[in-house]
């Protein structure tokens, strides 16, 4: 099967936070909205849940100039290469499909919730009623079917745009070019590069809930590449040396003492 | 708009005033940012930092209400700094006139003031003309009576330091702006402005946008690529409720309801047809009696003959003097004045200023009739709170209307793109379109006029009303080449010097060869060549050609007027047909025919004395009009504080308001300006997630999800004085009403010094009512005041005074 | 002497032969359909136990079974799993099982070795079930209390895996006669003497004093 890895491009520099994404996404989806309330802020629903898979999130910043400067990103799986997510995930459910993508087949999804602790980006979501996880698949469907993603079809500034891999890095370097380098490309150079990338405004650190330096948790890396192999290395080693033992040294014979015998 | 949507690609400054485009006009902002590509700049000058301010260079926070100070300001800076594009100036404007020497302005008041009826006598407001009756001139703009030099005295009291004061903008912010925006006076540059409800909401909201188009004028950025005064309108069609005559006082194409003192067609035309003795004006308006004729005839059909004057005393008329907008409807409403309403599409409960007057109002009718997709407040008004439905009534009917995607028609955008749209799923249940019901009301009235005859039955028994198809429908084509117009006779034209007949029953092919003997129908003389000769509808023509590059797309859908795409864009050459930006020229006088976009009149540019025309071919002298003797409260805009503001005295004059609104005074009309009751600014506006009153988009659970409920936007500063943290509940009264929201505690609205003094400012959107959700909160418009424009009349919804306490 | 010198002696009561059981099987359950869970390509385990949803229930639910039998058996077992100073020479021979010895210290009721197992388990038992728990609802709790749930499970499962290889070849063919005293509870008094000489001395001391 020809492989074609796909970018999807958030450039929040043109994003007007209109939110046509995050509906585009529960059109699509079919997901059902939630009732919320307002706590001060129109970031609504307040995080990601198990049917809200994107989410714009508003920041009122202040940057070390003294300017003011309302942030918005668009929150959302990040599709990364080296996925903590599939690494973890006991069924299969999460894998990587043909355009890079992590595909999530909710079939297969047993709702262990290894994925949600796993994931650098906190992004995948549980819902108790179905016990399954969600998050974006990246229209997994839609990319199949040769068409753009819901989120970036609805995006009227063209802040989302999807391409192919080094097109879509090589358009994300020129576009921070035209922004005179006041910008940072955020995507490339983590968990073996993410399918979705960012451009940001600002530093990385100032946006809520991005983490700055994303890796698979140490303690992921340690489960999976050492202590699972080893369980199986650990028994079976110990079950060689004790039929080892058996063959060399031999059993712990008791002497029974018999009637006469001093 | 002047020119459209994507022509705003090509602009090189970009003023956002008065407007929240990113938010309410998403799809706008696409061009916008390819502008940015280009290198655009782009200024946001809003009380509020908004999601525009984000995606914008730069954005400067004004007071609101005080556009006229901030847009006045820059006039004197561009006359002060001789910005002004000279040539332009000269031949295109009315800058050279000279003004009647009895023509005067002393201390916020015009010469002409009747104090008593708040409104003024404009028989000074005229020009010197000479023997011929064409205006004396003085193109080097020296004479002290030209109107150039009365626009610079006028405004040279609009000093930096005035401006500042009243606007709460600095000094510095305002010389950042008018620095920007003035270098767009050069001839290879185009600025442009976009503005929406953020002008139109306010008691001096035409003069606003005429400010603004002095400067555009000032600037020659009127005609041109990326230039233009650009209105963005609501959508999905207020540009085409307004084009086929929403508001009172106009008939289809902007032509003038009749008042009951022109009591014959020949005073009616009289005095609505311009005449101009200058020859090289083209004084279009002057065919004014072919396209009302021609109305009169698709209105009446083959009972309109000249002998009848075409039915015109079957029309109903204004009373002279009287005005009948939302304001007036519900004042007289709610004094019992008012038998039934006609509530199409609106939520008047929600969305009229003044809630407690509207909703009482609707007691006191006999029967109210609602169409619309949803259930909202005003068709449940006599159950909403504080209604007792024993006490009401009323008879109300609520008849489920068609939604916008569930009907075929033509829908036009801002840039009078007039786009047919087809019918993408049936509306549900007995759902039917406005179209449909109007038929079988009009049906059933003619039959019972018939019957029982009545007062005025000719206006009803004449109609022609015969636009069903064999189905019983409303046939949408018919309708519209209806509005097109046909030959009523068959009529040999000559055209272009060619001689062709054309037959009875035929499509008219432009509003050029409309008359007025009867021989033509039109319903909407600017909509005339939306279908070709041949019956093509070219509001359906889907073409991706841009052969200019400019974005004119000549053969996507019809732009009124003609498909002309840029109004006024013989002013985008010099008088002698060459373009002052040959990098973006919209037209070109080859030496016998201007190529380019559709010219505003075939003319030869004016240089040529004999056959050439001045550009402004509407106006009744053939320029733009710097002095506007049209409007209400003077010729040129003058700055005064909103009906209810902060300020006890106007900082420029003794004239604290717009000397001309008019005042409403029931029980429930109360003001209070300058009051400590109330000594916050609140403004009012929407949010992308929810449309005007959120009668259609409450019910919609992913649009709801985003934006639950009522929110009142307030300043960290003001916040932290009155103990409000962020999310909690507060209550924000006025001197009419109260609401109850949640407070959204934010950096985006800072405190402004007015005249020395702090005064703070809040904001809320309007999007809310009592009938669902039910825990989201009832109308903002319990707080605004029962006040609009002088001249349109549409509410100051913009700028009043409140009270925030928390709860 | 006057008392009775049986051939066979009770070691272990009906309770704690219970208790052992239903630690070993929710034990060993939790272990099959841990590695049913762990190792993706033994698609055997989940197909043989009706999918891996079942399989993720039946984890869960064996390892409520074993924090309660293993607590019991903590608090049955530690009076006489207590290290005492011989211990330490008892490990430093290997118990004899690794090479010849002649000065091992008399036994009480476990050697040194089946004490070290019998913590073993305790503790990384307790550590087991405690990240069992946090990975039954991740969310509740720190994301990094969460993310090292797994690893520690995961370590646990390999010793206390590991471990249970040894107790089972010891407990079995390695020492023959060891087996049935938890099946029928009864073991020869020979092997009471090799295995369990001060407790034994104990009880027939105190018999012979009854």
């Amino acid at each position: 099967m020809k492989k074609t890895e796909y970018i999807k491009l958030i450039d929040t520099t043109r994003c007007t936070a209109c939110r046509g994404c995050q509906v585009a996404c529960k059109q699509w989806n079919e997901m059902p909205a939630s009732r919320t309330r307002n706590f001060g802020s129109y970031q609504n629903p307040p995080d990601l849940q198990w049917n809200t898979w994107t989410l714009i999130r508003f920041q009122e910043h202040v940057d070390k100039n003294g300017d003011f400067k309302w942030l918005f990103r668009k929150d959302g799986c990040m599709h990364c290469t080296e996925a903590a997510c599939i690494k973890v995930c006991p069924s299969g459910a999460l894998y990587h499909t043909e355009f890079g993508t992590v595909g999530i087949n909710q079939k297969l999804c047993i709702g262990c919730k290894a994925c949600i602790s796993a994931c650098p980006f906190d992004i995948p979501r549980f819902n108790q009623e179905t016990e399954k996880v969600y998050k974006c698949d990246l229209c997994y469907d839609r990319l199949k079917g040769g068409q753009q993603p819901a989120c970036v079809l609805s995006c009227p500034t063209s802040a989302i745009t999807i391409g192919e891999r080094e097109a879509m890095i090589d358009k994300a370097y020129r576009r921070l070019d035209q922004l005179g380098g006041k910008g940072v490309v955020y995507g490339d150079k983590f968990v073996g590069g993410t399918h979705v990338m960012y451009i940001l405004s600002e530093d990385p650190a100032v946006y809520d809930k991005l983490p700055v330096k994303p890796r698979i948790p140490a303690s992921v890396i340690l489960w999976k590449n050492l202590f699972k192999p080893f369980t199986l290395i650990g028994m079976g080693a110990v079950a060689g040396m004790a039929a080892l033992h058996y063959l060399i040294k031999g059993p712990h014979e008791v002497h029974e003492k018999k009637e006469g015998d001093e | 708009m002047t020119n459209h949507y994507i022509d705003l690609k090509n602009s090189d400054v970009i003023l956002i005033m008065g407007s929240n485009a990113a938010e309410h006009h998403p799809l706008a902002f696409k061009w916008i940012m390819r502008a940015k590509d280009a290198g655009a700049r782009v200024i946001h000058v809003d009380p509020r930092y908004t999601r525009t301010s984000a995606r914008c260079d730069y954005h400067v926070p004004l007071r609101s209400g005080t556009d006229i100070a901030f847009l006045g300001g820059m006039i004197n800076y561009i006359i002060t700094n001789k910005k002004y594009f000279r040539d332009y100036v000269v031949n295109y404007t009315n800058a050279s006139f000279l003004v009647n020497p009895d023509f005067s302005f002393k201390d916020g008041l015009f010469s002409g003031y009747d104090a008593k009826k708040r409104s003024y006598n404009k028989e000074t407001w005229t020009f010197q003309n000479d023997a011929n009756g064409v205006p004396l001139k003085d193109p080097t703009l020296e004479h002290p009576q030209c109107v150039f030099q009365h626009l610079k005295r006028h405004y040279s009291r609009y000093t930096l330091e005035k401006v500042s004061s009243i606007t709460g903008v600095s000094e510095e912010n305002l010389l950042k702006v008018y620095e920007e925006y003035s270098a767009t006076g050069a001839p290879d540059k185009a600025g442009t402005e976009c503005y929406a409800l953020g002008w139109t909401h306010h008691t001096t909201g035409s003069q606003i946008i005429r400010t603004m188009s002095i400067i555009q004028l000032l600037l020659g950025n009127m005609g041109i690529a990326g230039g233009g005064i650009n209105a963005l309108r609501g959508e999905p069609n207020v540009q085409g409720s307004t084009d086929h005559c929403i508001l009172y006082g106009n008939l289809p194409g902007y032509l003038k309801m009749p008042t009951a003192s022109l009591a014959t067609l020949g005073q009616y035309l009289k005095k609505n047809t311009p005449t101009c003795n200058d020859p090289q004006s083209a004084n279009y308006y002057q065919n004014y009696p072919n396209f009302f004729v021609s109305w009169l005839k698709s209105l009446y059909g083959n009972a309109a003959t000249p002998e009848n004057e075409f039915g015109y005393s079957w029309l109903p008329k204004l009373n002279d003097g009287k005005h009948y907008s939302q304001l007036h409807l519900f004042d007289r409403m709610y004094k019992g004045g008012v038998k039934g309403l006609f509530a199409y599409g609106t939520d008047p409960a929600v969305s009229s200023p003044n809630t407690n007057k509207v909703r009482k109002a609707l007691e006191k009718l006999d029967w109210l009739v609602c169409a619309n997709i949803f259930d909202n407040e005003t068709a449940s008004f006599w159950f909403g709170p504080g209604a007792d439905p024993k006490q009401i009534k009323t008879e109300v009917f609520l008849l489920p209307a068609a939604a916008t995607m569930e009907k075929e028609g033509s829908q036009s955008n801002s840039g009078r793109w007039v786009q047919w749209k087809y019918k993408a799923a049936t509306p549900p249940g007995d759902a039917i379109s406005c179209g449909d019901i109007q038929i079988r009301m009009m049906d059933a009235i003619k039959a019972l006029y018939a019957k029982e005859g009545g007062p005025n039955a000719e206006s009803i028994l004449n109609l022609k009303w015969d636009y069903k198809d064999r189905q019983g429908n409303m046939d949408v084509l018919k309708v519209a080449k209806q509005i097109n117009g046909h030959w009523e006779a068959d009529v040999e034209v000559v055209d272009a010097g060619q001689k062709k007949l054309f037959k009875k029953g035929g499509l008219v092919p432009t509003f050029g060869m409309l008359r007025s003997d009867g021989t033509t129908s039109c319903g909407n003389w600017i909509m005339s060549g939306s279908f070709g000769e041949d019956g093509e509808n070219k509001m359906a023509r889907r073409g991706k050609e841009d052969p200019t590059g400019l974005g004119l797309y000549p053969n996507w859908s019809f732009a009124w007027p003609v498909n002309r795409r840029i109004i006024y864009n013989r002013a985008s050459c010099d008088i002698y047909g060459r373009p002052y930006n040959p990098k973006k020229k919209v037209l070109e006088w080859t030496g016998d025919k201007w190529v380019g976009d559709v010219p505003d009149g075939p003319w030869p540019p004016m240089a040529d004395k004999e056959k050439g025309k001045y550009p402004f071919i509407m106006k009744t002298d053939g320029v733009a009009s710097l002095f506007g003797p049209a409007m209400a409260e003077g010729p040129f805009p003058e700055h005064y504080e909103p009906l209810e503001g902060p300020l006890a005295k106007n900082p420029l004059s003794s004239q604290l308001i717009n000397p001309t609104i008019e005042l409403f005074s029931s029980d429930v009309d109360q003001v209070a300006n300058a009051s400590e009751k109330f000594p916050y600014v609140c403004t009012t506006y929407s949010c992308t997630e929810h449309w005007c009153s959120g009668a259609l988009t409450r019910w919609q659970a992913w649009l709801l999800e985003m934006q639950p409920e009522l929110y009142v936007e307030i300043g960290e500063e003001l916040a932290r004085e009155l103990e409000i943290a962020n999310g909690s509940k507060v209550k924000v009264s006025s001197a009419r009403g109260e609401v109850t929201c949640i407070a959204m505690v934010t950096k985006r609205f800072r405190p402004f010094i007015i005249e020395g003094k702090t005064v703070h400012q809040v904001g809320l959107p309007f999007n809310y009512g009592w009938l669902y959700p039910k825990d989201g909160s009832d109308s903002t418009n319990f707080l605004t005041p029962s006040v609009g424009d002088a001249n349109t009349f549409c509410p100051e919804y913009k700028a009043f005074m409140v009270n925030v306490t928390r709860i | 002497m006057s008392g009775k010198i049986q051939n066979m002696v009770r070691v272990t009561d009906p309770i704690e032969r219970i208790a052992h059981w239903l630690l070993a099987g929710s034990c060993l359950f939790c272990l099959f359909t841990g590695l049913g869970i762990m190792f993706r390509s033994w698609e055997f385990i989940p197909e043989l136990l009706g999918g891996l949803y079942a399989v993720k229930w039946m984890h869960i639910f064996s390892g409520v079974v074993f924090a309660f039998a293993l607590a019991y058996a903590f608090m049955m077992w530690k009076k006489d799993c207590a290290f005492e100073p011989d211990d330490a020479k008892w490990i430093a021979q290997g118990g004899g099982y690794l090479w010849k010895t002649n000065n091992l210290p008399p036994v009480y009721k476990y050697n040194a070795g089946q004490k070290l197992f019998f913590w073993f388990v305790v503790v990384f038992g307790a550590l087991i079930v405690l990240s069992g728990l946090v990975m039954w609802n991740p969310t509740a709790f720190p994301i990094a209390v969460a993310r090292w749930s797994y690893a520690l499970h995961a370590l646990s499962a390999l010793v206390i895996g590991s471990f249970f290889v040894v107790h089972l070849y010891l407990g079995t063919i390695g020492n023959p006669g060891t087996f049935q005293a938890m099946t029928t509870g009864w073991c020869s008094r020979a092997w009471c003497e090799t295995h369990c000489p001060r407790w034994l001395a104990e009880r027939e001391k105190g018999s012979s004093e009854s």
